[in-house]
C-alpha cells in the first residue's frame, strides 16, 4: 500500500467505526442503567465528533483528488495538442524527464498524478466489469424472459388440446388436488370443470359410493400412483346420477345409463422421477362394443343361416354317393334337393352382399323419375305365373294420373318384386293378394300397400319381421327365404329413398305391407 | 342295433328327410318333430332309444328342449345327439352337466351321424345288460 493512500484508509476505517459505536450506544441507551447511560451519552458524542472529523478529511481529500484528475486531463490535452496521437499511452507520464522539459517537473506532482492515473484505471477497470456483468444479467433476462414466452405458449397448447378434446381428461396434482379438466370430465363426473381447481379427488368424486362407479375410478387412480405406472389401462363402467327419493322419502342420488369408458391413467414424473402427478384420459367405447357384438352376432348368424343348405346339400350328395337312394325317383328327389339348397345358397350370399353394399354405401344408386304404376305393372307380369301355379288371384289398379317417384328403378323393382312373392308365397290356394297406389298430394308422398289373405303374423313378432335373418316362426314351414328379403326393402326404402316402409297384420285374415316415397319434384322430372 | 327308435328334431325339413332315410334305410325307426314342444310330447309317447336335436331352432332351441328332457322323469335318461351350426362349440361343462353324448357341426355327414348313433346305443346296451 503507498503512504499517501494510508492515511485514507485509516480515516475511512475511524468514521465507519465511530457510526457503528454511535449506533450500538444508540441501541444500548435503551435497555441499561442510569449509571451506564452517561457514559453512553460521552461515547457517543465522541463517535460523533470523530466521525464528523472524518467525513470532512475525507471531503478534503476527495476535492484534492478532483483537482488532480482535473490538471491531468488538462496536461493530456496539452500532450495531444502539442503531437501525440490519439489513444496513445502519454510516455511522458512514465518517463518524468519528459516533463521537465515541459516545465512540471515537481516529484510530488509526478508522485500525484501516478496516482490520479491508477485511481483512474481502476474506477474504468470496476466500470467495465460492472457493465460486463449487466449485459450478462440482461441477456438472462432475455433468455430468461423467452423461455417464459415459450413455456407459456406450451402451457396454452396443451390447455387448447386438452379443452379441445371429445375425451374426457382430468389431471391431479402429488396432493390429489385438481389440475386441469376439460369440458368432457366435467360432464362425466358433473362437477365445474373450470372451477374447480384444488379441490380434492374425494370432493371431485364424491367420498361415498353411489353406485356411479366414480369412486371404483378414484380407486384406480390412486392404485395407479401408488404403483408408479405409466399407462394403466382399464375398463370402467360409469353412469350418470339423478335426484331420486329412497323409500322413507329422504333425497338420494340413482344411478342410470351405464356406459363403458376404456381409461388409460399415467403417473407425472418429476426430475428426480418422483410421482409429481397423475393424468388419466376416459375414452367412452360403448357404441365400440355394441358394434362388435353386433358384428359377432351377424357373422354368426351368417355363418348358421349359410351352413344350413350347406347342410343338406352335403348330406344328399353324401346319400347319393353312398347309394342310399333305393330307386329314380329318390334320386330325382335328391338331386331336386342339391339344386334348390344351392339356389338358396346362392340367394343367401346375393342378399347379404347387397344390404352389405347399401349398409356400407358403396353401393351405385341411380336415380331417375320413375312412374310406380308402370313399374308395379313390370313386376306383376313377372309374378303372376307364380301366382296361378299356387292359385292365388292377384290384382292391380286403374291408372293414376301422377305417381312419379325419384327412385333406382333396379332398386325399387326388387322391393316390389320381394313384397309381392312373399305375400304369394304366404298365401294358401285359393287366396289374394292386392296391390294399390295412392298419393297423398299434401304430404307429397306415395304409398304402395300390397294387401294378402295369408296367414298373417303373431302380434308378438310383428316388430321384428324387417329385422336381419328374421323369420316368423309359425311360417317357416310354408315357404323357404333367407331372413333377409325384408330387410333389404327396409334398407333400399328408408336408406337410399328416405322412404319409410309399413305393416299391418292379423293372424288367419292377412298382411299389408307397404311403403311410401316422396313424389318427384317438378323441376326433377324436367332435369330428366 | 335295427329296430331301435330314433327321435330327429330339425326345423329344417330336409335334414329331417335324409337323417330319416339313412336311419331306416339302417333299421331304425324314425320319429320326427319340427320344433321343441313337438318333441318333447313325442319324447314321452314314443320314448325313442336315443334323439338327434338341432341346435338353433325357433321358440324353443336345442338346449332348452334337452333342459326340459332331463327335467322329465320318462326322459331324462335318453341319449341325446346335437347338431349345430353355430360358429363356436357348445361348452364342455353344458355339456357335461346335460348329459349330450356328441355335438355334430352342421355340415355334418349322416355316414358319421349313423357311426355316432350305433357307437352310443352299443354303449348304452352294455351298461343296461351290467
Amino acid at each position: 500500500m503507498k503512504p499517501a493512500k494510508v492515511p485514507y484508509a485509516v480515516v475511512t476505517g475511524t468514521v465507519v467505526i465511530s457510526l457503528l459505536v454511535a449506533g450500538a450506544t444508540e441501541w444500548l441507551d435503551s435497555g441499561i442503567g442510569a449509571g451506564w447511560r452517561s457514559f453512553c451519552d460521552v461515547l457517543r458524542f465522541t463517535a460523533y465528533c470523530v466521525g464528523a472529523v472524518g467525513v470532512i478529511w475525507l471531503g478534503w481529500y476527495w476535492l484534492r483528488l478532483a483537482r488532480a484528475i482535473a490538471s491531468t486531463a488538462s496536461q493530456m490535452q496539452q500532450h495531444i495538442a502539442s503531437g501525440i496521437c490519439p489513444g496513445q499511452r502519454p510516455t511522458g507520464l512514465q518517463d518524468p524527464t519528459a516533463h521537465r522539459t515541459a516545465g512540471h517537473n515537481t516529484p510530488a506532482f509526478q508522485v500525484k498524478l501516478t496516482e490520479a492515473i491508477e485511481l483512474t484505471e481502476a474506477i474504468v477497470g470496476y466500470v467495465d466489469s460492472y457493465s460486463e456483468a449487466t449485459e450478462q444479467l440482461l441477456e438472462q433476462i432475455e433468455q430468461l424472459q423467452i423461455q417464459t414466452r415459450l413455456s407459456n405458449k406450451q402451457r396454452r397448447n396443451t390447455e387448447a388440446i386438452i379443452y379441445s378434446l371429445p375425451d374426457a381428461v382430468i389431471v391431479f396434482d402429488e396432493f390429489d388436488r385438481l389440475l386441469i379438466a376439460n369440458e368432457a370430465a366435467g360432464k362425466l363426473f358433473n362437477f365445474d370443470h373450470e372451477g374447480s381447481q384444488h379441490q380434492s379427488i374425494d370432493e371431485i368424486f364424491g367420498a361415498e359410493n353411489t353406485g356411479t362407479g366414480k369412486r371404483k375410478f378414484a380407486d384406480f387412480l390412486r392404485q395407479s400412483r401408488k404403483a408408479k405406472t405409466q399407462a394403466t389401462r382399464r375398463e370402467i363402467e360409469l353412469s350418470s346420477e339423478f335426484a331420486s327419493q329412497q323409500e322413507d322419502g329422504t333425497p338420494a342420488r340413482a344411478a342410470v345409463n351405464p356406459r363403458t369408458y376404456d381409461c388409460i391413467v399415467s403417473c407425472v414424473h418429476d426430475d428426480s422421477q418422483h410421482v409429481c402427478g397423475i393424468a388419466a384420459a376416459l375414452h367412452d367405447v360403448t357404441r365400440e362394443k355394441e358394434i362388435s357384438q353386433m358384428k359377432n352376432d351377424f357373422v354368426s348368424h351368417v355363418s348358421h343361416e349359410l351352413k344350413t343348405p350347406l347342410a343338406s346339400i352335403t348330406a344328399y350328395a353324401e346319400m347319393l354317393c353312398d347309394g342310399e337312394a333305393a330307386d329314380e325317383e329318390t334320386r330325382r328327389k335328391f338331386y331336386s334337393v342339391i339344386q334348390t339348397q344351392a339356389e338358396r345358397l346362392n340367394r343367401l350370399i346375393e342378399d347379404i352382399l347387397n344390404i352389405s353394399r347399401i349398409e356400407s354405401g358403396l353401393i351405385k344408386v341411380d336415380k331417375t323419375p320413375l312412374s310406380l304404376m308402370i313399374l308395379i305393372e313390370e313386376q306383376l307380369q313377372m309374378i303372376r305365373s307364380y301366382a296361378e301355379q299356387k292359385n292365388v288371384e292377384i290384382s292391380g289398379q286403374k291408372p293414376i294420373v301422377y305417381d312419379q317417384v325419384y327412385a333406382d328403378k333396379d332398386m325399387l323393382s326388387q322391393v316390389i318384386i320381394n313384397l309381392l312373392s312373399n305375400a304369394v308365397k304366404y298365401t294358401r290356394a285359393g287366396g289374394s293378394v292386392k296391390i294399390t297406389t295412392e298419393v297423398d298430394e299434401d304430404a307429397r308422398l306415395a304409398r304402395v300397400s300390397i294387401t294378402d289373405t295369408g296367414v298373417g303374423i303373431p302380434a308378438d313378432q310383428i316388430e321384428h319381421v324387417f329385422d336381419k335373418f328374421y323369420r316368423v316362426g309359425a311360417n317357416k314351414k310354408l315357404a323357404q327365404g333367407t331372413g333377409l328379403g325384408l330387410n333389404l326393402v327396409k334398407q333400399i326404402v328408408e336408406r337410399i329413398h328416405n322412404g319409410r316402409v309399413f305393416v299391418t297384420s292379423q293372424v288367419d285374415v292377412g298382411s299389408t305391407f307397404g311403403f311410401e316415397l316422396p313424389l318427384a319434384t317438378e323441376q326433377k322430372v324436367e332435369a330428366a | 342295433m335295427s329296430g331301435k327308435k330314433v327321435l330327429v328334431v330339425d326345423d329344417e325339413v330336409h335334414i329331417i328327410h335324409v337323417v330319416a332315410i339313412k336311419l331306416r334305410n339302417n333299421g331304425y325307426e324314425v320319429v320326427s318333430a319340427d320344433n321343441g314342444a313337438e318333441a318333447l310330447d313325442l319324447a314321452c309317447q314314443e320314448k325313442p332309444d336315443i334323439i338327434v336335436t338341432d341346435f338353433q331352432m325357433p321358440v324353443m332351441t336345442g338346449i332348452e328342449l334337452v333342459e326340459r328332457l332331463r327335467d322329465n322323469e320318462a326322459t331324462k335318461n335318453v341319449p341325446v345327439i346335437m347338431l349345430t351350426a353355430r360358429s363356436f362349440a357348445i361348452p364342455e361343462d353344458q355339456q357335461r352337466r346335460l348329459r349330450i353324448s356328441e355335438c355334430l357341426s352342421k355340415p355334418f355327414s349322416p355316414r358319421e351321424l349313423m357311426g355316432t348313433i350305433e357307437d352310443i346305443l352299443h354303449q348304452a346296451q352294455i351298461v343296461i345288460d351290467k
